[in-house]
């Protein structure tokens, strides 16, 4: 069973910007899906309704088989979130952000021991973790996101942009948590400009444009296919759905 | 969850520069006013005793003629309120004295006359701190609670987890409202110890329960402003529009609405002034108070026309019987219609007054702010019912000393045909230890509330509304 289901999915803002257009895209446990795709393309629009920020116009999203608009709290249960800029309480300290966020995902028994291991798994430097975290740098707001991600647990993982703006060493160490928590069994959900580290990661990258997915490869069809090349190409193109 | 949010907003305070800012402005602000407004009561205090003691001197030797002839002056004190020094109200504005005499009583002058412009804007005492700082405070604490996390992004992270909006707003006021009672008590318990000090009577009469509903009636204000800060951070995307909004509902409710509702109700029902009222009394009094010297002249002309002379000194003949009987029925008509014709005016006076004011109070419950004002006031004794009491205790001693007193001396006053007048006295023996003493009931915490229904009523309503259109707004909310 998908992890993560999108079934028919359609957005219309209030302004009458088609957002989405009948979006299909499942994603499995130990699968990472990357979504490709220029700004407006509807992929951060994806995101949002499967963490039930905004209603879907039609269609519906599953999260382990719950459906996100009917039940939205029980969905939430299963799913972690990483933004493209972390957000955090700049006063909190690290283990305060990351305490006050696994408390949020229900995790309720933890010890500043098991914070301080998340910390370290994810290469967050010992001396930051009890620093405030409003002059931590990028990189470190983003490994701190994706600790919070960690510890939360959940099997689906949901990812807005998170390598955008980190230095190559940055994303790289990021890219390999995510590869680790990819083995884990975790379905991950990303959404990027990244086409180089896009192909790293994902299993699977669809490219989306004017809301609707154009195109989707697996990891093994694009081992003889040029992303790049592909991505201008469908840039360039009108938008047909794949 | 509801426990995390809180524990999360306690910590993002006190974190936050606003929470030492806000303890300091508590701790210095709140014991200086009390500590100001208690050494300005002890004058009150003073003064009253030393006016009461003249008072005395003054009526323990009294005769009827001192009365008669004008030279003692019957004057009923307003005693200072003890609790005036958290909410000084009407406590200075209202006159220091009544003057009691025959033709009724007279304002002195009132404290106010003392006070600088500046302080006729707002006293600095601890309802106006509430009202104009700590309420502004808590408004400034809720402006960023929605749209802050909204703005810098902490609100999806918050919301992409298992996570009801109300918990995140029930959460969010919990807080909020403990990050401002707590150094607000704080500074209220350091006054109330500074008052001990100052020897102020802390523990005597109803005074600690008064205190204890002034604290709850202030956290319950706090926590209004705060709801309403945070309806207004619910609508708005970004801080700084909150926070321009938050000014202006800052501004109306404390400084416009209270003033404009005053204004309207003059408006819509205008009423004489008390001037005015006063020369209309004096007129009435002075027509029928020469209608019955006329009457008198006549009737003791008729009488006494083919008497011989000295018969009106001789108490047993039967002119001076008839003219006994007759004097005595026609000053009692007099009295009687003089009194129902002033009291008609009073009463059409008052009730104009009362409607007008009624109204004033019904407009200014627009703003949470009046409301307050108007409950707390009467808690410390110095709203309202503390004019009102004060008024039915001069309006009562007056009649009382119209029997003990003014009644016993009779002044007759005729004007004859021919144009002469004639004046005479009677008066009978007065002990001036018998006469009553001028006291104010003080209004019960019981009669407070009752009198403030409809104000607790509106604070009740603008905790609950803002509330809900928060709620309601925050529910449709797109998180984008």
């Amino acid at each position: 069973m998908p992890i993560l289901k999108a079934e028919d999915l359609s957005k219309r803002y209030e302004d009458g910007v088609l957002a989405l257009d009948h979006l299909n895209l499942e994603v499995r446990g130990g699968e990472a899906y990357c979504l490709l795709g220029a700004n407006g393309a509807g992929k951060t629009t994806t995101i949002n309704l499967f963490l039930n920020f905004i209603p879907p116009t039609t269609g519906t999203c599953y999260i382990r088989g719950t459906d996100v608009t009917r039940d939205p709290l029980e969905a939430k249960k299963y799913v972690a979130f990483v933004s493209e800029n972390v957000m955090l309480y700049g006063n909190f300290t690290a283990r305060q952000n990351l305490e006050f966020f696994a408390k949020l995902g229900g995790k309720t028994n933890l010890t500043k021991n098991d914070y301080y291991q998340v910390m370290r798994r994810v290469s967050l430097q010992e001396k930051a973790f009890e620093q405030r975290v409003k002059n931590f740098s990028k990189g470190m707001r983003q490994k701190l996101g994706i600790s919070i991600a960690v510890i939360k647990d959940a099997p689906a993982i949901l990812l807005d942009e998170p390598t955008s703006g980190l230095d190559p060493k940055a994303a790289e160490e990021f890219l390999e948590i995510l590869a680790e928590l990819k083995s884990e069994g975790k379905a991950i959900l990303m959404s990027t400009h990244d086409i180089f580290r896009a192909k790293e990661i994902g299993d699977r990258v669809g490219i989306m444009k004017e809301g609707r997915l154009v195109m989707e490869r697996t990891r093994e069809e694009l081992q003889c296919e040029d992303l790049v090349k592909i991505y201008i190409d469908y840039m360039k193109s009108e938008p047909q759905t794949a | 969850m509801l426990k995390t949010i809180i524990r999360k907003e306690l910590l993002e305070n006190i974190f936050s520069y606003r929470f030492p800012l806000f303890s300091l402005i508590c701790v210095i602000l709140i014991p200086l006013s009390l500590f100001i407004n208690n050494a300005q009561y002890a004058k009150r205090l003073r003064d009253y005793g030393e006016q009461m003691r003249l008072s005395e001197e003054a009526t323990t030797g009294l005769k009827v003629q001192d009365v008669m002839a004008g030279r003692v002056a019957m004057k009923g004190f307003h005693p200072p309120a003890p609790l005036s020094i958290f909410a000084q109200g009407f406590e200075n504005a209202l006159p220091r004295y009544y003057q009691f005499s025959q033709d009724g009583a007279t304002q002195g002058e009132s404290s106010s006359g003392d006070e600088s412009l500046l302080s006729v804007q707002g006293k600095f005492d601890f309802a106006f701190l509430v009202q104009m700082v700590v309420c502004l405070i808590g408004l400034l604490f809720s402006s960023d609670s929605i749209s802050g996390e909204k703005e810098s992004g902490t609100l999806r992270a918050m919301l992409s987890n298992r996570l009801p909006r109300d918990v995140v707003l029930l959460g969010k006021v919990t807080g909020g409202a403990l990050s401002l009672w707590v150094p607000f008590l704080l500074a209220f318990v350091l006054g109330l110890l500074l008052l001990l000090f100052g020897s102020f009577p802390l523990f005597t009469g109803g005074a600690p329960a008064r205190i204890a509903v002034l604290a709850a009636a202030s956290a319950l204000l706090i926590l209004i402003y705060f709801v309403i800060g945070m309806m207004v951070s619910t609508s708005a995307a970004k801080v700084r529009t909150s926070l321009v909004a938050i000014l202006l509902i800052w501004a109306g409710f404390q400084l416009v609405i209270p003033k404009l509702g005053d204004m309207t109700a003059a408006l819509i029902y205008p009423v004489r002034t008390e001037t005015q009222v006063a020369l209309e009394k004096s007129l009435v009094a002075n027509t029928l108070d020469t209608e019955a010297a006329k009457e008198l002249g006549r009737q003791y002309d008729a009488i006494f026309e083919n008497a011989k002379p000295g018969t009106g000194d001789d108490l047993n003949s039967p002119e001076r019987k008839k003219w006994d009987s007759l004097r005595e029925r026609i000053q009692l008509d007099v009295r009687e219609n003089k009194a129902r014709q002033l009291a008609a005016i009073d009463e059409t006076f008052e009730q104009q007054r009362r409607r007008q004011r009624n109204l004033a109070i019904d407009l200014s419950l627009i703003s949470p702010s009046a409301a307050f004002g108007r409950f707390v006031a009467d808690v410390c004794g110095t709203g309202d019912l503390a004019r009102t009491k004060y008024l039915e205790a001069v309006r009562s001693h007056q009649k009382a000393l119209d029997n003990e007193l003014f009644s016993k001396v009779k002044r007759t006053i005729m004007m004859h045909a021919s144009g002469r007048t004639t004046m005479a006295f009677q008066a009978q023996p007065v002990d001036p230890k018998k006469l009553p003493k001028f006291a104010v009931a003080e209004a019960s915490l019981g009669e407070a509330f009752k009198e403030n229904i409809r104000s607790l009523a509106a604070l009740v309503l603008w905790l609950i509304a803002p509330f809900a259109v928060a709620y309601a707004r925050f529910r449709k909310y797109d998180v984008r």
